[in-house]
């Protein structure tokens, strides 16, 4: 008897399981396209749903000063805050943002909901220095994203040619 | 689109701050495709029936009367070196690192793409806005990865200053942030002189597109009236 209640208690837990997993499945559902109206309803209070793409460093022209460009785009309903970046491989990351004619610093970057954030060429930009060893084309230097909602995402920026754009070769 | 007659020398007596605004109202008309008629179409109209992409200037300025050191650490003469030639200048500094790299990057690739007699006709001039850090050797290093053939000048930022000015650019002293670090004044827009009279007669803004520079070359290369 008690072997049989264990065994069910096993199944039962592998049926609470099997049912995170589809509402894993549901929810990814949702972020594409969704199937039906109430789905989409309740999508739009869902929590930011962050992911980083696009993402290059151009190979700086000479020394340590280096650009990072990324997108962080945001499929959930809520938005959220690029609040920090830093390197274990460069010793200073900062957020700027190009004028027309200087830069200036930003503290953090609104990432909106169903939206994204665009760090780009002649806009906001990561600003790199201080790499522990000269950059190369073809290397990846980690980024530590933290955002205020989402807490931190690493991601693994490669270096490019210096006038290198996403979308081409 | 209606054709009329240029008139760019009714906008002579402009200032520089109403040339730059009118290049980027060109280029905010251009943006959202005209939609063909009337009023707001004179900077557009000048620029339409010009060969060249980039911005035409009403505007045109002489050539700085500009003495500074070039990256051989030899005086350099902006305006007897490039007399005749086809010149481009842009005002900048090596430790900004997204719009100058990005500008002369983009020149670079441009540049390239020229035959050999054509490149020859054209000097690509980097004015240094923090000469404090922007050695001879540094400037070389520098413009080693877009031109082995541009030019790197520095020097005298009160020279540099009085030079961007009377070209409507604005170079601010450099400014010490908290961090230590410094943060320099770049130019806005590229400028190019054509060799037939040594006056500024395009205007390219930061943010061009490469393209832009791949198709106005040749031209300005050849010495193609604007």
């Amino acid at each position: 008897m008690k072997g049989s209640l264990g065994f069910r208690r096993t199944a039962l837990a592998g049926a609470a399981l099997a049912t995170a997993l589809g509402g894993g499945a549901f929810l990814v559902a949702c972020g594409t396209g969704g199937q039906d109206g109430a789905a989409a309803a309740t999508a739009s209070g869902t929590p930011a749903r962050l992911s980083v793409a696009d993402s290059y460093i151009p190979l700086p022209p000479a020394g340590g000063m280096a650009a990072g460009y990324l997108t962080v785009r945001n499929d959930g309903g809520q938005g959220d805050e690029l609040v920090k970046v830093s390197s274990p491989g460069a010793s200073s990351v900062t957020m700027h943002r190009s004028t027309a004619s200087t830069m200036e610093q930003v503290e953090k970057l609104d990432v909106p909901a169903h939206g994204a954030l665009q760090l780009a060429r002649g806009g906001t930009h990561l600003m790199i220095m201080g790499w522990q060893k000269a950059p190369a084309l073809g290397d990846e230097l980690e980024l530590d994203l933290t955002f205020a909602r989402t807490g931190t995402i690493s991601v693994k920026v490669p270096v490019k040619e210096l006038t290198y754009r996403p979308g081409q070769q | 689109m209606p054709r009329t007659a240029r008139t760019p020398r009714s906008a002579r007596t402009a200032g520089a701050v109403a040339v730059a605004l009118a290049a980027a109202l060109a280029l905010t008309a251009c943006g959202s495709d005209g939609g063909g008629s009337a009023s707001p179409a004179k900077v557009v109209q000048q620029k339409s029936d010009s060969p060249y992409e980039g911005t035409v200037l009403g505007k045109h300025f002489d050539k700085p009367d500009l003495q500074l050191t070039d990256t051989s650490g030899q005086p350099y003469d902006l305006r007897q070196k490039t007399n005749g030639r086809t010149t481009l200048l842009f005002f900048g500094y090596t430790s900004c690192p997204d719009v100058c790299p990005t500008t002369m990057g983009d020149i670079g690739v441009a540049m390239k793409k020229l035959s050999p007699e054509e490149r020859q006709k054209v000097d690509v001039v980097f004015v240094s806005t923090d000469p404090q850090r922007d050695t001879p050797q540094v400037l070389r290093t520098w413009l080693d990865s877009m031109g082995s053939d541009f030019i790197g000048l520095t020097g005298d930022l009160g020279k540099v200053k009085a030079a961007a000015k009377a070209l409507g650019i604005l170079i601010e002293d450099p400014v010490v942030n908290g961090d230590g670090t410094v943060t320099s004044t770049h130019g806005a827009q590229v400028l190019a002189f054509l060799p037939s009279d040594d006056k500024a007669h395009l205007l390219y803004l930061s943010g061009t597109d490469v393209k832009t520079f791949e198709h106005d070359l040749p031209l300005l290369a050849k010495g193609v009236a604007a």
